[in-house]
């Protein structure tokens, strides 16, 4: 069996661009990796098998004659099912969505295909990215490959999974309060969550739309820098892109990172083996030479109750769509009127969909807006001054990127709040709308711990030195679970 | 405390049906979500200005046309005169 | 009855626009078959984003304006959510003023007369949704509603007014004086099926208040209105109390009746629209937007009365359509005899094309130039005013001009007197007996006139006829 799927993305590309590697050959080692793993896993919800192998044999045609492809040739993609594919199913891990296959491309997978990108399958999700383990996926629950009786984090999960054991060279993952860094953090891979507006949202269905972004999933930093300097960059087809930095991003073998602030409230609350790992980390930086300081940050105390009530507003009023008359899953509406017919659909979703519609109307609702929503927001104004503020002083703040280790599948399931809790560490960058990276640190007991780094806006480059250094440090890239 | 009136008078207003199980154990789940968000109650915000992104309106989009072309809906669900069917509105 | 509150919501239709306010679709989606004016973001499917155009703001601040709103110098959008067939993301965006100023305009006014003002409490954009068909006469037997999107996402332009009315009458003359200020905008052609709408809402002596909405057209609101006074006005005397309710004006029927329930619920749960970053327009938007207005009725009937020296009535006659003010401003760039014209229009021309329906100056086949020259040849004296009329009426039919309808017609007024002398030569050679009479019988002059008038079908000039005869006669005599 061919073990090219262990090449890290910007090789396999580089050596296909060359002439040197066969796209067919490279995109067949991820099918027959798929084929072997998914039982155990269950990270795909569709499977892009024939397309996949028909696009990476014309991209071998291309380079033969002589073509220039790009820069992610051959490389076959992971796209999590909430961002839209032309013509291959995107079902957002909902039933509601069922049958649905968009008409056009996200803009992200518009530009990644522009580079050559081939697309091997849509990532199992939380139902509509709502979820911190892929257990609310309507389609079954994505296993972590370091254990499978664990969870892969989420909403991502699919994503975390697929990328740790090589079923695709790199995925895109969206991100609300978490969602790319925690299966990065659970599965050992690195999720970068980028700057709000650095990436477009063209494409990606939406859950809270002020707190979202698009980011990439891969097993090294310079995957990820090669990902995001594909996709990243204002779009017009969404007001609230902003336009990205001059310079694209680079691996700095020598760049300077001047200091890393530990942020101390992040760190109290957390499991001691994630906080042994993060003090570990913090020594390793020193040891680096990097300078170490400790802040703490107030607002932290209401990050999260904020993030909650913001999201699940967002959501209750971005799902509204979903009354199957345009697009939706099989279900005529004939003889049926037109109230029950759309509860009667929408009964379709799953429970923590229902509950977090249900919370997000609530808050929005006559009577409870100023105290919940716009308190809500006026504390993340708060927030995010706070932020700014600490990050013209330390231009790196350090944490982990979860509180605790993956869990059982099947252990918080029946207790959303405490799966809310688990988010208190990722949700500030969302508020923020700052860039945060979640980086693979270590292990305890087999199962995978990563540490995140936070910066100021539009700073992933700082992210990606101090991150390059580390990972180059650890070494933790090269291990590959099953 | 959300009453179960009170959830389902959210209940309709967002359109989900729910049978009576669910009314009971959604009733509990969520009335222990939003007492967790009462926190905010406790914080207090030093303005009231709230950040929003800005864009200046040269920036906005053109009043051109640009068709879309392809299928939207799908083929069984618009009568032969291309109408959507939907449920009758009584 | 002064104790009668009344006021409206007015929905028009940016209708000039190419695309929609959120996507490039056809902004007039009246001649496109069902469901093909559409697209993924005005369909609202999953991962669509709205693009706001620009030119819907511009020409939603040129409405505020010539209303005198106030324009903020930052515009934000809102979402209001409710479940409904025709709205395809089940919320609208739309504007919202509650939590601080943020509409294209605000606090505005109308001035009806020199004692009436009516305020206008607000003009907002938003997106209109699509449609819904019932088949006729058996919608409540119909397993289905239809819906049509094509309409969804088109630019619609809210405007509400304080309840100021008194009167249906009021209500007419607010509506024909804000068409006029439309249509001097350009930016709403309110002939076109569906481009306004309006919502009425009125109260008897401080009493509940009944909406009335579905008024399709600004003609029928005055109708709409009269019936729902005199339907509350009799409840009222039979000691009933007035329900807070919706009707509905039933156009066929001429009734209002209690709609169906919409929504039960009033709560729109209106948040910011995330997905559109607040519109920084800067304090120079509102003095480049009043660059852009053209001269509205009110300024140019002000100007029609000084410079024009143009009666009250008759310039008010006049601007009350742009086209017919515009028509009225093109013959006098013509022809410099304003009066003249105004009168031939007010008095002659409109009641030949119709003063209920303007927009016919559209089809008519009469031009600026036309009208001129009949005033100057009336003016001139070559042909009298009653011949004048009837030729208007001919130009009207035809589109001809004067001078070629009168070479036709042969009524021009011959004054020529050497012409005219010539047949006065030719009668008295073939009418010798009369001429003799008329020599001895000052009075038997007529008969010879008449013969000329004859010879000339009627068109010399009856007073140079005499005079021409008399001399002639008194050189024979002589």
């Amino acid at each position: 069996m061919s073990t090219l799927f262990n090449l890290s993305a910007t090789e396999a590309s580089r050596r296909i661009n060359e002439g040197n590697l066969k796209a067919e050959e490279y995109v067949w080692s991820f099918i027959e990796r798929i084929e072997k793993l998914e039982p155990k896993l269950h990270a795909f919800i569709s499977f892009n098998k024939e397309n996949a192998l028909a696009d990476a044999s014309g991209i071998d045609k291309r380079i033969r004659s002589g073509e220039d492809v790009g820069s992610l040739a051959g490389i076959a993609m992971g796209i999590k099912d909430n961002i839209s594919t032309d013509g291959i199913k995107t079902t957002c891990g909902s039933k509601m969505l069922e049958n649905y296959v968009p008409p056009f491309n996200a803009t992200v997978v518009e530009r990644l295909k522009k580079q050559g990108a081939i697309i091997i399958g849509k990532l199992n999700m939380d139902e509509f990215g709502m979820g911190s383990s892929t257990e609310y996926s309507r389609y079954g629950a994505t296993h972590n490959p370091w254990n499978t009786d664990y969870v892969p984090g989420g909403s991502s999960g699919g994503g975390g999974a697929a990328v740790s054991s090589c079923e695709c060279s790199a995925s895109l993952g969206s991100d609300t309060g978490g969602s790319i860094r925690c299966p990065a953090s659970f599965c050992s891979v690195v999720g970068l969550k980028p700057t709000y507006g650095h990436v477009s949202r063209f494409g990606l269905v939406s859950y809270a739309n002020s707190l979202e972004q698009i980011g990439p999933i891969c097993r090294t930093v310079e995957d990820v820098v090669l990902i995001m300097n594909t996709i990243a960059g204002n779009d017009p087809k969404d007001c609230t892109s902003l336009s990205s930095p001059e310079t694209p991003l680079q691996i700095n073998p020598n760049a300077k990172v001047k200091s890393i602030a530990l942020v101390r409230d992040l760190i109290e609350g957390s499991d001691p083996l994630v906080s042994k790992t993060v003090y570990d980390a913090l020594d390793k930086f020193q040891d680096l030479g990097i300078k170490i300081d400790e802040i703490s940050l107030k607002s932290v105390s209401f990050a999260l109750p904020s993030y909650y009530t913001l999201a699940t507003a967002e959501a209750s009023s971005n799902l509204a769509r979903y009354d199957n008359l345009r697009y939706g899953f099989s279900f005529p509406s004939e003889g049926y009127e037109w109230n029950s017919y759309i509860s009667t659909v929408r009964s379709n979703f799953g429970d923590e969909v229902k509950r977090r519609i249900l919370i997000g109307s609530y808050v929005l609702s006559a009577g409870y807006y100023g105290k919940y929503y716009l308190k809500a927001r006026q504390l993340r104004s708060m927030l995010r001054q706070e932020l700014l503020s600490i990050l013209t002083k330390h231009e790196l703040l350090l944490g982990p990127t979860m509180p605790i280790l993956p869990f059982r599948i099947g252990e918080k399931v029946q207790d959303p709040l405490k799966m809310y809790l688990m988010d208190v560490d990722t949700v500030i960058a969302n508020l923020g709308g700052i860039p945060a990276i979640s980086i693979p640190a270590g292990y305890s007991n087999e199962l995978p711990i990563g540490i995140q780094l936070m910066a100021g806006p539009f700073q992933e480059q700082k992210l990606i030195d101090a991150a390059f250094i580390f990972q180059n440090a650890k070494k933790l890239s090269t291990r590959t679970p099953l | 405390m959300v009453t179960k009136d009170e959830l389902n008078y959210l209940r309709w207003i967002s359109r989900l049906n729910l049978t009576d199980e669910e009314l009971e154990k959604f009733s509990e789940q969520i009335d222990e979500t939003i007492k967790y968000i009462d926190v905010l109650e406790t914080f207090h915000s030093e303005s009231s200005s709230v950040d929003l992104q800005e864009l200046d309106l040269s920036d906005f989009r053109e009043d051109e046309i640009l068709e879309f072309n392809g299928d939207l809906i799908p083929y069984s669900n618009l009568t032969p005169e291309r109408l959507v069917k939907g449920p009758k509105m009584v | 009855m002064t104790d009668i509150m009344i006021g409206l919501e007015i929905h028009c239709q940016l209708t000039s626009l190419k695309s929609k306010l959120f996507c490039g679709c056809r902004g007039n989606y009246r001649s496109s078959k069902p469901n093909s004016n559409i697209c993924p973001v005005c369909c609202g499917f999953p991962g669509t984003l709205p693009l706001m155009n620009k030119k819907a703001i511009e020409q939603s601040a040129m409405i505020s304006y010539s209303l005198e709103c106030k324009i903020p110098d930052k515009l934000m959008f809102y979402r209001k959510n409710y479940f409904y067939p025709d709205l395809p993301k089940n919320f609208q965006i739309t504007q919202y003023n509650v939590y601080g100023l943020t509409s294209i305009g605000s606090h505005g006014r109308i001035k009806l007369n020199d004692s009436k003002v009516i305020k206008i409490r607000r003009v907002q954009l938003e997106e209109d949704p699509g449609r819904i068909l019932y088949a006729p006469g058996i919608a409540h037997n119909a397993n289905y509603a239809l819906i049509d999107y094509n309409r969804a996402g088109v630019s619609l332009v809210e405007i509400v007014t304080e309840p100021d009315f008194s009167s249906p009458k009021e209500v007419r003359f607010f509506l024909n004086k804000f068409s006029s200020i439309l249509e001097h905008i350009g930016i709403c052609d309110t002939a076109l099926e569906g481009a306004v709408r309006c919502d009425v809402n009125v109260s008897l002596k401080g009493g509940s208040r009944v909406e009335i909405k579905n008024v399709n057209s600004f003609k029928e609101v005055e109708k709409a209105l009269t019936f729902e006074i005199s339907r509350q006005t009799s409840l009222l005397a039979r000691n009933i109390k007035i329900k807070s309710e919706t009707r509905h004006w039933d156009e066929q029927r001429k009734i209002t009746k209690v709609a169906r329930t919409k929504e039960e619920e009033q709560d729109y749960r209106y948040f910011p629209e995330p997905d559109i970053p607040l519109v920084h327009l800067g304090n120079e938007f509102s003095s480049h937007i009043g660059k852009l207005i053209p001269e509205l009725p009110d300024q140019r009937r002000s100007r029609f009365t000084e410079s024009y020296s143009l009666s009250d009535q008759v310039s008010n006659i006049l601007i009350n359509s742009k086209k017919l003010a515009d028509f009225f401003e093109s013959c006098v760039k013509i022809y410099a005899s304003p009066v003249e014209i105004a009168n031939w229009i007010v008095n002659d021309l409109l009641g030949l094309i119709g003063s209920e329906e303007p927009t016919l100056l559209n089809h008519i086949k009469i031009k600026p130039s036309h009208l001129a020259e009949l005033a100057r040849l009336v003016d001139e004296g070559k042909i009298n005013r009653s011949t004048g009329k009837q030729i208007l009426t001919k130009m009207v039919e035809t589109g001809q001009t004067p001078s070629q309808l009168l070479s036709k017609s042969e009524s021009s007024r011959i004054i020529d007197e050497n012409l005219i002398s010539e047949v006065v030569e030719q009668v008295f050679k073939t009418e010798g007996s009369a001429v003799n009479d008329a020599l001895l019988n000052s009075n038997a002059i007529n008969f010879l006139v008449g013969k000329v008038m004859q010879v000339t079908k009627g068109r010399a000039d009856p007073k140079i006829v005499t005079q021409l005869i008399n001399l002639k006669l008194t050189q024979s005599r002589g």
